[in-house]
């Protein structure tokens, strides 16, 4: 593994209601690498949505971080013994987050463009008019999108894929070293599904950006990661290098997960 | 003006006339002084509900008639649109306004001030209009500032509510959630992003809510605490108007009809708005 981006120890989280309290997360440690693309797959429920936003510092109110720390980039950016807490800081600046819904996550009343420009504004105030302009031109471009027609449309006027990656091309545009994906190519066909990941792993190997994948699917998670952990009821069962994880998976979880995956024939 | 005049070629023909209707019933309101009319409070009783002009008995001198006074009843419609546009409108814009606010406050912050901001809205609907609007009419004396000011505290928990609900369900989609990953302040979210969002359903509610203060208005008029003398509107014509409803139709008719045509005017004029500045009906 390369250096060390974020590293996350003995995180738990719990959801409360009125009459129970969940164990969302147990326990999870994980680390990702500076360009790393690591997996974190498990079926629905199991956590997966949880960890990441405890990352980001986005809990609903009924949904707290009971124990563990976190560091980013040698610093420690959260624990919950020491009430260190700087996450939402680093939200945007050093982590995007690419989300499921392409749709949804766009703003449908703002152009692609004004989006862009409006994230530029918030981390880069420096920047003048046409340096913002040029950015929003090459990060479209990056994406593989016409960036004179998609930078003036609105989210309506984009297919599903192209809107999923002008989402990416938000969360990227300030070049933030961590991209948290939450499952963003489950609600594509198959077709923006290939597209999407393909602009993904140009993305990284483009700007040595590190990425978190979240999904339920193996086979994508198999293609695009460097390493897996899998995750079942909030805790994290099994984790090492994608080769390693699918020839011989420890966990029965795992397997199962492997052997669910529907083959030809 | 150039642009202006070609977006209104490019309109539609429906468009165009409740803009020409707009246009007429604002003109209307403005005008009134200065329109060749008879004095609105100038009393004939020589004149004394005389029927409109088509009528057996009608003078072309009161072409919708007179009141038992001897007043002009068009005279009188015209220069109602004053104070009718005025309250109507004054008292949805201050109810809009602050309601909309505590609404989307409620709907994104949720917690205790959800719940604070919920238990005064449910509070204040339980309040019946007419014993508040008498009771603050009384305590402060009858004045059009205090009439609007009423009708204005009788809207704004409907807006409350509604806009509560729509926050709400704005507040669970992804872009707020990436908004907020991006590093935006709630005063931002909440301002550039939720606001436009549900102006929409604000435009709508507050078109509908017109036609109910101008109703509310005539009410008060028929308790006798809406616009105090001399001041002329339609709801205190209305009111006046009622007992003499079998021997004198049009001094009901004609302010009703006003009445009835403005609110379906702001309502469709709402409409077509708000069509219009939904990007979302853009498509290529």
């Amino acid at each position: 593994m390369t250096k060390s981006l974020l590293s996350i120890n003995n995180l738990s989280v719990e959801a409360r209601s009125r009459t129970e309290v969940v164990q969302a997360v147990n326990g999870a440690s994980l680390e990702i690498g500076e360009g790393e693309i690591v997996g974190l797959i498990g079926e629905s429920g199991s956590g997966k949505t949880t960890l990441i936003r405890s990352i980001l510092d986005l809990h609903e109110r009924n949904v707290q971080v009971v124990s563990g720390s976190m560091i980013f980039k040698d610093i420690e950016c959260y624990n919950f013994e020491k009430e260190v807490n700087t996450l939402s800081i680093m939200r945007g600046k050093n982590i995007g987050m690419v989300f499921q819904s392409p749709r949804a996550s766009l703003n449908p009343l703002m152009t692609i463009g004004s989006q862009l420009r409006e994230v530029l504004k918030k981390h880069c105030p420096e920047l003048g008019r046409e340096e913002v302009r040029s950015r929003v031109i090459r990060v479209l471009e990056e994406m593989g999108l016409d960036s004179e027609r998609v930078r003036r449309s609105y989210p309506h006027q984009l297919s599903g894929g192209m809107c999923q990656r002008a989402s990416i091309a938000i969360a990227i545009v300030i070049q933030p070293e961590l991209i948290v994906t939450d499952e963003c190519t489950s609600a594509l066909d198959v077709t923006s599904q290939a597209e999407v990941v393909n602009v993904l792993k140009k993305l990284t190997i483009l700007h040595q950006t590190a990425m978190l994948f979240v999904t339920h699917d193996i086979l994508l998670a198999s293609e695009l990661c460097h390493r897996l952990i899998v995750m079942q009821n909030g805790v994290i069962v099994e984790g090492g290098e994608t080769s390693e994880v699918l020839a011989n998976p420890t966990h029965p979880y795992t397997r199962g997960l492997i052997s669910a995956v529907p083959r030809w024939g | 003006m150039k642009n202006y005049l070609l977006a209104l070629r490019k309109t539609s023909l429906w468009n165009r006339i409740l803009l020409f209707s707009g246009f007429g019933l604002i003109s209307m309101a403005v005008f009134a002084p200065v329109l060749p009319l008879a004095d609105p409070n100038g009393q004939d009783l020589e004149s004394s509900l005389y029927p409109p002009a088509f009528l057996a008995g009608g003078s072309i001198k009161h072409v919708l008639g007179t009141d038992l006074l001897g007043r002009d009843v068009f005279s009188r419609l015209i220069f109602g649109t004053r104070l009718t546009v005025v309250i109507a409108v004054s008292a949805v814009v201050l109810g809009a306004f602050f309601g909309s606010i505590l609404g989307v406050i409620a709907g994104f912050k949720g917690g205790k001030i959800d719940a604070l901001i919920s238990r005064i809205t449910e509070a204040q609907l339980a309040l019946p209009f007419i014993l508040l609007a008498i009771s603050f009419i009384v305590a402060r004396g009858q004045s059009l500032g205090t009439l609007i000011f009423v009708l204005a505290l009788v809207g704004w928990a409907q807006y409350v509510r509604i806009i509560r609900a729509e926050t709400l369900a704005i507040r669970e989609k992804g872009f707020v959630l990436g908004l907020r990953v991006s590093g935006c302040s709630d005063f931002r979210i909440i301002f550039q992003h939720i606001v436009p969002n549900i102006f929409g359903t604000i435009l709508s509610l507050a078109t509908l809510e017109v036609g109910t203060m101008i109703l509310a208005e005539s009410a008060l008029s028929f308790l006798g605490i809406g616009v105090p003398p001399p001041g002329v509107s339609w709801g205190s014509d209305l009111a006046s108007g009622k007992d003499f409803i079998t021997m004198a139709w049009w001094l009901v008719t004609f302010p009703g009809i006003s009445i009835v045509l403005t609110v379906l005017f702001v309502n469709t004029a709402g409409d077509s708005l708000r069509s219009h500045f939904d990007s979302r009906k853009r498509i290529f």
